[in-house]
């Protein structure tokens, strides 16, 4: 299918569940209850995930919905974002779309990131964000709280701003790179 | 150099998990939270941490000098922020990812946006209600509007955390309990 070099991993270092889902064993995740993979999503060693910090209030919480073929790279802080609201101090959940990749050491607290989002390298990405579907954050963006980012479009900078529109075909071509990522992405005996 | 003694005075209404980088001599008063993966290095002298800060994931604290890091009250620390200043006053917010030297003190109600990089050839102390912002960690004073509402959002904030964290996290406590 592709010419491209697998990218190996040592096997004892994954876990890797029936969905597919690889989650390395160095990776800290807090309140696993409160996370859901789609499926085939990727999450590199020394990654943050908090899904302790759940809305309060009777029932179950998803706090962190990821979708199939994401990758969350090493160093990454996924942690939902807290507002205040009628008084109620509060964490409100963060959901994460389908083919997503986070470059490494990003720190993500947005609201919601659509489908085929690429986000950059050493990225912030503010309190209560929305990522629409098919954009793209360069690496060492800055992105402040409550930014709407829309789709098919990079941001880069501090503070992040619009710079170019991406192709239509944007989503097609992520696609098949993240597909092709998770298929490079294989674990190395011994 | 001396081997550094490990010693921790942890507050009985701290909260400060179990998966905390601690180091040397440190001090943590009441209703503080460390989250999991934060660092606190007393390398040569010890720190002193107030009452009611919140220091989040990957904070990075470091005292390199031989007198006491003194912390005071209300502080919040936010996400990977590397902090080595020998003073830090009350109220103050140090957002993602800002790094600051030890030759800034922080006075109070300082603010030091997400990403800045604060190092000072000489010894400086900022003025209160300074906010350091951008890129080029450029400075304004904060006229002190909405100073009522995000000090409420923080006692709120870390009223949450000490609820909540428990419940998921293990804890840690000090060295005479």
């Amino acid at each position: 299918m592709n010419f491209a070099q697998p990218v190996y991993y040592p096997k004892a270092d994954y876990i890797e569940t029936d969905t597919g889902n690889k989650v390395s064993r160095r990776a800290t995740i807090a309140g696993p209850q409160n996370i859901i993979l789609g499926g085939k999503t990727i999450i590199s060693s020394t990654a943050i995930i908090r899904g302790d910090l759940r809305r309060t209030g009777p029932g179950h919480a998803v706090v962190i919905s990821l979708g199939k073929y994401c990758l969350i790279s090493e160093g990454c802080i996924l942690r939902p974002p807290y507002k205040t609201y009628r008084g109620n101090f509060n964490y409100y959940p963060m959901k994460i779309g389908d083919h997503v990749h986070i470059g490494a050491n990003t720190v993500v607290e947005a609201a919601m990131i659509g489908n085929y989002v690429e986000i950059g390298k050493n990225c912030i990405i503010g309190k209560f964000t929305m990522i629409k579907d098919c954009a793209k954050i360069a690496d060492n963006t800055v992105i402040p709280p409550n930014t709407v980012v829309p789709a098919l479009v990079l941001f880069s900078g501090s503070p992040g701003q619009f710079v170019e529109n991406l192709p239509e075909s944007t989503q097609e071509l992520f696609e098949s790179q993240t597909k092709q990522y998770y298929n490079r992405f294989q674990p190395l005996e011994g | 150099m001396a081997p550094i003694k490990d010693r921790f005075t942890i507050h009985s209404k701290a909260v400060v998990c179990q998966d905390v980088d601690l180091r040397g001599e440190i001090t943590i008063g009441s209703g503080t939270v460390v989250h999991p993966k934060a660092t606190i290095f007393a390398i040569t002298g010890p720190i002193v941490i107030g009452a009611n800060c919140i220091i989040e994931e990957a904070v990075i604290i470091i005292n390199r000098k031989k007198e006491v890091m003194r912390i005071g009250d209300e502080n919040l620390f936010e996400i990977g922020c590397r902090v080595e200043c020998p003073s830090i006053g009350d109220f103050n917010t140090i957002s993602t990812r800002a790094r600051v030297h030890y030759t800034l003190r922080l006075t109070s109600y300082c603010v030091i946006g997400a990403g800045c990089l604060v190092v000072l050839p000489e010894e400086e102390v900022l003025e209160e209600h300074t906010v350091i912002y951008g890129p080029a960690s450029e400075r304004r004073v904060w006229s002190g509007r909405g100073h009522i509402q995000e000090l409420d959002l923080r006692r709120k904030h870390s009223e949450y955390l000490r609820e909540t964290l428990p419940k998921f996290n293990r804890l840690r406590r000090g060295d005479g309990a």
